[in-house]
């Protein structure tokens, strides 16, 4: 494709081009051009090779020829739209991201809407009729670029202006984003070639064994935008449903919207049958670019796109988050279809999902009649039913107690491990409490005010964490049953063939270690040792991932547990990472 | 500076149920000073022994108030440590605590769910915040770990523990039973908290 157009540093990804090489051009890029190759319409680029790359840190700077070839780069990008950067009319602006062959921390992240300045703004906004957008694109692209280029570290979001972040940049850095374009756009791209060598991305690659001079691309894409007049619009689409799974494109719209507009929820857009109802082409047109990367990519996608004076621009498009619900849903169905083998379902769920799934929940119409005790914030869902503690000591000494603390410190946590649900007084959604019960999937709810747990020591409470109340007395659950549902039933029988460990609530062979014999003290904040020549083990710490990982490492051959989806998921998955 | 025997005992407190190897991992000093050290903390009655394993006591936290008001009286009264705690605590901290929480859920369709891992673009962003937020860090405390080494150990091993949750081990955000970002960073946040005889704020 270089080749026809004579470039030596840049590669344009288009429909008519050979498949280029993901070395060259980075996995970003090499997308952009099979999103053409499918005939998809995306917002016009060019990349800047990784060749480039290596020649800026063998020349110590921008190579030879590059900046006539960034002009010529973005010539084509100004023909396709119609708009000229750096303009006083229809300007076009662009965005600059990394794009390395393997994705690594530490490079640079993207910088939007570059090519602005004074005199683009007055441009953007006289053709929007829009002032505040033009006046929050430039803010925006100067804090992307502050940051990113000039290596700001002081908080720039925040600030209300461009002349604030202006003022920031300046008092941080002494330094000030250039007025011209492509002065911009050569920093940009020689900032991102630097951030391969950052100190985050050398200290990654010598972890990893990575060569330390694996370079980046950069990929240099025209801007579009929702919101220019009555025709254009901004949305979001799940080729599937991201609460169920069920097989039906589901979507939100927002006309003269911008991309942030519907992701930060500043605005509420209306369902995907408002854009059916004024573009019935624009819409036909996107829900069969939905289902055409809906079979490409093999897995549900969450697809961004934008429609600009009533044309569609696809922008991004990636496996969409799905509850536990939908995933399971999604991988049974993607093998009934024929997409997919069973055995590459099992890698579309995971351990954690399937726990989420069978996690019990109160008895439907059983907390009517129940006496609320305390309510907080649910910070780590789940129901657990025992009698409340109120030290770290005496949970550990009362197994599946419920711990009640003002607030919780690494003191606790060996009583958080023990017991079976956490509250605390203080504290939000991101105290202590909740980040280290999340992370032993212990149910916890945080923040009931101050005095109100000192009350309970010694009574059987019910603790939802799902809703965040504390209930008197023990109420009943109910709860999926694996064997009551089929899709999981089917994901079950499939995992069973895709493992030789034996799992089940029967599966017991000697020499036998059981967890749940040893001291609460002994189940401290590491696994237990398992001895030489165990063949089953047993115990709730062995049915949580990191436990079948030390199970299997052991050379264990049965796992005895009341759930087995989750376990053998868990088997499977570690067999993936180790063979 | 607090001698080794001292230090020992304060280790407790970072890490309430520990292995000799365990505590000399977190306070650096070599394994046979922490062993001397706890055997004469368990002969003072400041330390608990339990098959390998070591506790504080009640008689060892009140021993440590004590040796924080003689050892630590210069650090406290600094303006500069002053600052930069209120600055920790407002700040960065703050920001590990939200961060921690996007890692472990995500918002699908409004609720907030568990996050299950298999959006590597969400999980490289956090990861690279938190990134951010530890080398902002390191700006941060500059005043405490200027008279107190151990403050840089603790961020070489939240570093250790951010890479290799870049290398796709998903524990070493948040996970409880290994050194995560998380379990390093609120052992941090003890020490420093003791250092200066601060409360934890909530």
């Amino acid at each position: 494709m270089s080749t026809a157009t004579g470039f030596r540093w840049l590669v344009v990804p288009d429909e008519d081009a050979a498949e280029p090489s993901r070395d060259l051009v980075g996995g970003k890029a090499w997308s952009l051009w099979r999103m053409r190759s499918l005939g998809l319409r995306v917002p016009p680029a060019f990349v800047v090779t990784t060749a480039a790359c290596e020649a800026y840190f063998a020349d110590g700077g921008l190579p030879e020829g590059l900046a006539d070839e960034l002009i010529t780069g973005i010539r084509l990008l100004e023909k396709q739209l119609g708009r000229t950067f750096g303009g006083t009319e229809r300007p076009l602006l662009v965005s600059v991201r990394s794009g390395a062959a393997i994705s690594m921390p530490g490079m640079m992240d993207t910088i939007l809407d570059l090519g602005c300045n004074d005199e683009v703004e007055a441009a953007l906004a006289a053709e929007s009729g829009d002032r505040d957008f033009a006046a929050e694109v430039h803010r925006r692209f100067t804090g992307f670029y502050g940051r990113l280029v000039l290596g700001c570290t002081e908080e720039l979001e925040d600030l209300p202006d461009t002349a604030s972040v202006r003022a920031a940049i300046s008092s941080d850095v002494g330094d000030a984003v250039p007025a011209d374009p492509w002065e911009q756009l050569r920093a940009a791209v020689a900032a991102v070639f630097a951030s391969s060598r950052s100190r985050r991305a050398l200290a990654y690659r010598k972890h990893y064994g990575i060569p330390d001079d694996l370079g980046t691309a950069v990929t240099v894409q025209a801007m579009v935008f929702g919101n220019l007049d009555d025709d254009s619009g901004t949305g979001v689409l799940f080729t599937r449903n991201p609460v169920d799974g069920a097989r039906e494109p589901y979507g939100e719209y927002l006309q003269r919207g911008q991309g942030e507009d519907v992701v930060s929820g500043r605005i509420t857009p209306k369902p995907l049958t408002d854009l059916e109802e004024r573009w019935p082409t624009v819409h036909a047109e996107l829900l069969d670019a939905a289902e055409q990367l809906d079979r490409e990519g093999r897995d549900a996608q969450d697809i961004e796109f934008t429609v600009q004076s009533g044309e569609l621009f696809l922008l991004q498009s990636r496996p969409a988050k799905r509850t536990a619900r939908a995933a399971v849903r999604i991988a049974v169905e993607l093998v009934d279809e024929g997409v997919l083998e069973p055995e590459e379902a099992l890698s579309r769920v995971t351990a954690e999902q399937i726990r989420t799934l069978l996690r019990p929940e109160i008895a439907p119409g059983a907390a009517d009649t129940a006496d609320v005790l305390v309510t907080g914030v649910a910070a780590s869902p789940g129901v657990a039913t025992g009698v409340v503690v109120d030290t770290p000591e005496a949970a550990q000494a009362n197994p599946g107690s419920i711990l009640v603390r003002k607030s919780t410190s690494p003191d606790d946590v060996h009583g958080m491990i023990a017991a079976a649900a956490v509250v605390t007084e203080q504290g939000g959604a991101t105290s202590h409490a909740a980040v280290v019960s999340r992370a032993l999937d212990t149910p916890c709810v945080v923040g009931c005010g101050t005095d109100t747990v000192a009350g309970l020591v010694g009574r059987t409470v019910t603790v939802d964490a799902t809703t965040g109340h504390v209930y008197a007395g023990a109420l009943p659950t109910s709860a999926i049953d694996e064997s009551d549902d089929e899709d999981l039933r089917r994901l079950t029988r499939w995992a069973e063939s895709a493992t030789p460990v034996r799992v089940g609530p029967d599966v017991a062979a000697p020499p036998i270690f059981d967890a749940e014999t040893l001291a609460a003290e002994d189940l401290g904040e590491q696994l237990p040792d398992i001895p030489t020549g165990t063949k089953t083990v047993r115990g709730a710490v062995f049915c949580a991932p990191d436990g079948v990982r030390a199970a299997l490492d052991a050379g264990v051959d049965a796992i005895v547990t009341a759930h087995r989806l989750p376990v053998l998921l868990a088997a499977i998955a570690h067999q993936r990472r180790t063979s | 500076m607090l001698d080794p025997n001292e230090l020992t005992v304060h280790t407790l407190t970072l890490r309430q149920l520990g292995s000799a190897e365990q505590l000399a991992e977190i306070n650096a000093l070599p394994i046979a000073d922490v062993e001397a050290a706890l055997e004469k903390a368990v002969a003072d009655g400041a330390v608990m022994a339990a098959r390998g394993n070591y506790m504080i006591t009640p008689a060892g936290r009140e021993f440590l108030d004590e040796v924080y008001l003689r050892a630590f009286a210069g650090l406290r009264a600094d303006p500069a440590v002053t600052d930069a705690m209120d600055s920790f605590e407002t700040g960065v901290n703050k920001q590990v605590l939200s961060l921690t929480t996007d890692w472990q859920t995500i918002e699908v369709d409004g609720a907030r769910v568990s996050n299950d891992h298999a959006d590597a673009d969400y999980d490289a962003k956090i990861v690279e915040k938190l990134g951010r937020v530890h080398e902002k860090t390191q700006k941060v405390l500059q005043p405490l770990a200027q008279q107190n080494p151990l403050v840089d150990r603790f961020l070489d091993r939240i570093g250790a523990a951010l890479i290799r949750a870049e290398g796709g081990e998903t524990d070493y955000v948040s996970g409880v039973r290994v050194d995560s970002v998380h379990t390093v960073w609120f052992q941090m946040h003890e020490h420093i908290l003791r250092l200066t005889g601060r409360e934890r704020p909530e």
